[in-house]
């Protein structure tokens, strides 16, 4: 039995390996460009198809990983390509408010994903309030837009006050393990969204409108004009929303390829065994809650800017569900997966309006069958490597 | 070279101490005011039927388990009540029964999580100081994979794989380098023998024997139900029966002690 | 305060409390045999529920109209469909779980628990809207000063609490409830002993999910209305209310079920806010008994094996 490493040795890569990833990368985004752009079913299905084929014939050929593994080696440049990519995307899309905003909303999530994925994939609490949070983000920064407050700060703000109702649940969520801390963050998950319904103060069902993003004067709600071409405002958002999640992407990375990620690990892997080696397991998990949270947040905080418009139905126990399916789907504990599993989670109910009564269904349905048939995921968590290996 | 031994222990004040030591779960006397000390250097063997509280002294010690009475004194310093951290950080270091290894994570990983003490777990210093991340980093896998080549150099060139790929001695062995990477000065073994075929066991023993050479101070506890290798392990031995010691002493005189013979032969019989 | 006024609540509080234990004692069982909780367990009393109105409209339908007896079909038809349910979902989803972690389990069971209450939203006819729920028993009352005793609650205190006691006698003085208890105690030495494990796990499952169908059926006689999203709430109780009481002990669910309808009606007498936060103290309530007792109030006396 050998376990895939992220950087196998054995396959060479060399630096002439990264023109072929790039084009790659472009084949992707103009992938990604046709998946938004479509309102054709067929033409999603085939999108889908095709999607589903490479992905098996990437796993299972020696080329493709021989350009995966020249991209892994060189983090950064990943990076940067992927930034091109999307930036390309939204340059495509520049005309198309609808597909820009999915784009957005996708991202925003990948990044409340990314930190279930620090607390449950890496540190293994469960946490089934992710909305609650995400939510906490989001009335934050309308109730502070609607005082006047600078919007950033707003929106850090409204971070921030995730992770402090996080610490609220940290002593219930320290003290109890499994099941039990399941149930606190479910109890919660439904407190939350019980009390938006019923707090007038908050908007009650209604909910609260709010105003798009001021930053220093750079009004994001303004359609942008580059060089006389005129282009929706949402490449604003396209523009912040891609900086959060790279960020977000590349702090989980860190984490988890440092000695914090093998605290983590620990404690998610055997609680005794880590305490007997000197592990704190209440810092680690406070740790992992409240980056986990803060994350949350701030993807709620930006969402709710973007939308205009948030209402207690956007962050019920339902919702926290959706957020721990694309988890499951791009295979826990690995936030590259996250990306794939949001895409197909968000998107594609969008595209399909008859889907989109049906789709906590679906998605019930979805997790069971890959509990059952395939419990890693789409892109199963590869062993820890610190650092990428020698060119 | 069991006398000197023996009679240095006596003179020197021991590393460990234990006074009345006692834990109750629920109805059940666990451990039974049990004195017991190991002195500096020694290897202590501890036998006894199943179920006679062997496993739970181990659990006690390392701060699972808080004692319903007595007293613990390490290196002179009482322990008792001290967290598992607290207890590590004082310098004892274990084993377990069944395998804990993480299975999923690399061999270097879990060596890691024992020298867990020894890494810097600031996030900023983490995230954001990567390079003397790195040259920690770089310390680190140096260390492991001399430790592991004390062992079988064969599984310091295995260290980046997956635990789950390693056989049942090798898992033992990394567990054992999980234990050691901190330079605990009391190392509790728990069955090291356990799931293991004879031949492997005696291997592994020879390990710890070198290592223990090449370390000098090591203090070793060892649980075993293998007599042989309690025989050539230890000086000295403790005998518990029902959480009380029955015997002490070298493991020919407590063999053919009557009380010893008793406690084993009366378990054979119910079990029969 | 009124003593009738006062009566009237405890008896409205007994009332949930025996909904709240029937529930909390399938998640005692389940617990028992499997060590699992079956977090999709109040969305079986939703769907047992909505089983027992479907079957009234098909009685309605074909013009059955003796009391007594619609009610007996009703409350039987809801507790065979969910004990056949229960036994489908030990056998398919959890069962086949058993060596996976935890986290899988708890994640499939919550997963057909949205899918439940999704299937009845969907396709119930009307289902995303409040359900009314037909009375079907005798509706005379006494009053004594302010306190109406109603005698279909009366019935429904009853034979709420005698199916727990039925499920408790089962378990305690059978061949099948010898064999669930040694289950219980130790799946191996059950299993080396000649039990059928897969068979028992599948009846404990049964049995649990039938009383859950019943307590579905209480619900809706009680209550007069019916809506697809009851189960979050009497599963998050339900639950609480089994640890509060110490997972694996029927007695304890009991107790606990009792005990939190009492939390929930003092804090709805009580607190000086409307009663729209009812439920908000009630999950309320459950974060903080979790974190005063992360294994109940009577604790298992379990070590982990080191």
């Amino acid at each position: 039995m050998r376990v895939p490493l992220e950087a196998d040795v054995r396959a060479p890569a060399r630096a002439s390996d990264l023109p072929v990833a790039a084009l790659g990368i472009a084949a992707v985004a103009a992938w990604l460009w046709a998946f938004l752009v479509t309102d054709r079913v067929a033409i999603l299905g085939a999108l889908l198809a095709v999607a589903a084929i490479a992905f098996v014939l990437a796993q299972r050929s020696a080329v493709a990983k021989r350009y995966g593994l020249a991209l892994a080696r060189r983090p950064r440049m990943g990076v940067a390509f992927a930034a091109i990519g999307v930036l390309a995307v939204a340059a495509a899309l520049h005309d198309q408010p609808y597909p820009l905003l999915m784009l957005c909303t996708v991202m925003l999530f990948v990044v409340a994903c990314i930190g279930l994925d620090i607390q449950t994939g890496y540190c293994g609490i469960v946490n089934f309030a992710g909305a609650a949070f995400f939510g906490t983000g989001a009335y934050t920064a309308a109730v502070l837009a609607k005082q006047g407050v600078p919007h950033l700060f707003g929106i850090v703000c409204g971070a921030i006050v995730a992770a402090l109702v996080g610490s609220l649940l940290i002593l219930p969520v320290l003290r109890t393990r499994g099941y039990y801390a399941a149930l606190v963050t479910i109890a919660f998950g439904i407190l939350f969204s019980t009390f938006l319904e019923v707090n007038n103060a908050l908007g009650g069902p209604q909910g609260l409108k709010l105003p798009g993003i001021d930053l220093f004067g750079w009004r994001f709600n303004r359609d942008v004009d580059i060089g006389g071409a005129s282009a929706s405002f949402y490449v604003n958002y396209v523009v912040l929303a891609l900086a959060l999640a790279l960020g977000a992407y590349v702090f989980s990375r860190r984490v988890d390829r440092s000695w914090i990620g093998l605290t983590f690990d620990a404690v998610r892997l055997d609680e005794t065994a880590a305490a007997a080696f000197g592990i704190g397991i209440a810092r680690a998990k406070i740790i992992a809650f409240t980056l986990g949270n803060f994350l949350c947040g701030l993807a709620g905080a930006v969402y709710a800017m973007m939308q205009g418009f948030i209402a207690p139905n956007n962050f019920t126990f339902g919702e926290s569900l959706i957020l721990v399916s694309i988890l499951i789907l791009g295979g826990i504990g690995n936030p590259l997966g996250i990306v794939p599993a949001a895409l197909i989670i968000i998107v594609v109910p969008q595209k399909l309006q008859f889907i989109q009564e049906y789709r906590f269904l679906l998605y019930g349905i979805l997790v069971v069958l890959i509990l059952l048939f395939r419990p890693e995921g789409l892109l199963p968590r590869p062993v820890r490597r610190y650092f990428p290996a020698p060119r | 070279m069991t006398q000197p031994r023996q009679s240095t222990a006596s003179v020197v004040a021991p590393l460990l101490a234990c006074h009345g030591l006692t834990m109750r779960f629920g109805g059940l006397l666990a451990l039974d005011a049990l004195d017991l000390s190991v002195a500096s250097g020694e290897i202590l063997g501890l036998i006894g039927p199943n179920g006679s509280g062997k496993t739970t002294f181990f659990n006690v010690l390392t701060g699972l388990y808080r004692p319903s009475a007595g007293r613990v004194e390490f290196g002179g310093r009482d322990i008792i009540g001290a967290s598992p951290q607290q207890v590590c950080r004082a310098g004892i270091a274990r084993t377990f029964q069944r395998s804990r290894l993480c299975l999923p994570l690399t061999v270097f990983d879990n060596v890691m999580i024992g020298n867990h003490l020894r890494l810097d777990h600031r996030v900023s210093f983490n995230v954001l100081r990567r390079g003397a991340l790195r040259r920690q980093y770089d310390e680190c896998v140096e260390a492991a994979r001399s430790l592991a080549a004390t062992f079988n150099p064969r599984l310091s060139s295995r260290l980046f794989e997956a635990a789950a790929a390693l056989d049942m001695i090798d898992r033992r062995r990394v567990e054992i380098c999980r234990a050691l990477v901190n330079a605990p000065r009391l190392l509790l073994l728990d069955e090291p023998s356990a799931g293991m075929t004879r031949g492997e066991t005696r291997e592994l023993m020879d390990d710890i024997l070198q290592i223990r050479a090449a370390r000098g101070e090591l203090t070793i506890v060892i649980i075993e139900h293998e007599m042989n290798v309690i025989e050539r392990m230890t000086e000295r031995c403790v005998v518990l029966n029902y959480g009380e010691k029955i015997a002490e002493g070298p493991f020919r005189v407590v063999a053919s002690d009557p009380a010893v013979q008793e406690a084993y032969l009366g378990q054979a019989v119910a079990e029969a | 305060m009124d003593p009738g006024v006062l009566a009237q609540y405890a008896f409205n509080g007994l009332m949930l409390g025996v909904i709240y234990a029937m529930v909390a004692v399938g998640f005692t069982l389940f617990f028992g045999v499997l060590d699992v909780i079956q977090f999709a367990h109040g969305d079986v009393v939703m769907a047992g529920a909505f089983v027992a109105l479907a079957t009234y409209l098909a009685l309605h339908g074909l013009g059955v109209a003796v009391p007594g007896l619609v009610v007996i079909v009703v409350a039987c038809a809801a507790a065979l469909a969910m004990a056949l349910l229960g036994a489908l979902i030990a056998r398919y989803l959890v069962l086949p779980l058993r060596a996976a972690p935890a986290f899988n389990t708890l994640l499939i069971t919550l997963m057909l628990g949205s899918i439940l209450r999704e299937l009845v939203r969907l396709f119930y006819p009307n289902g995303s809207n409040p359900q009314p729920f037909p009375r079907l028993l005798p509706t005379a009352s006494v009053n004594l000063g302010n306190f109406t005793l109603r005698l279909d609650t009366t019935i429904l205190l009853v034979v709420g609490l005698a199916t727990i006691f039925v499920v408790n006698l089962v378990v305690r003085r059978t061949r099948l409830g010898l064999a669930i208890r040694a289950v219980a105690q130790d799946s191996e030495t059950a299993r080396v002993m000649g039990i059928d494990f897969q068979r028992i796990v599948l009846v404990t499952f049964a049995i649990g999910s039938a009383l859950a169908g019943i307590a579905g059926v209480v619900y809706g006689l009680y209550y007069n209305e019916v809506n697809f999203d009851i189960g979050l709430l009497l599963g998050v109780i339900g639950f609480s209310a089994a640890v509060v009481g110490g997972l694996g002990s029927i007695y304890g669910a009991i107790i606990g079920g009792f005990l939190f309808a009492a939390l929930q009606t003092i804090g709805s007498v009580a607190l000086p806010v409307s009663s729209a936060y009812n439920n908000v103290f009630a999950f309320a309530v459950v974060i903080i008994l979790m974190t005063w007792k992360p294994t109940g109030l009577i604790a298992e006396p379990t070590s982990e094996r080191v």
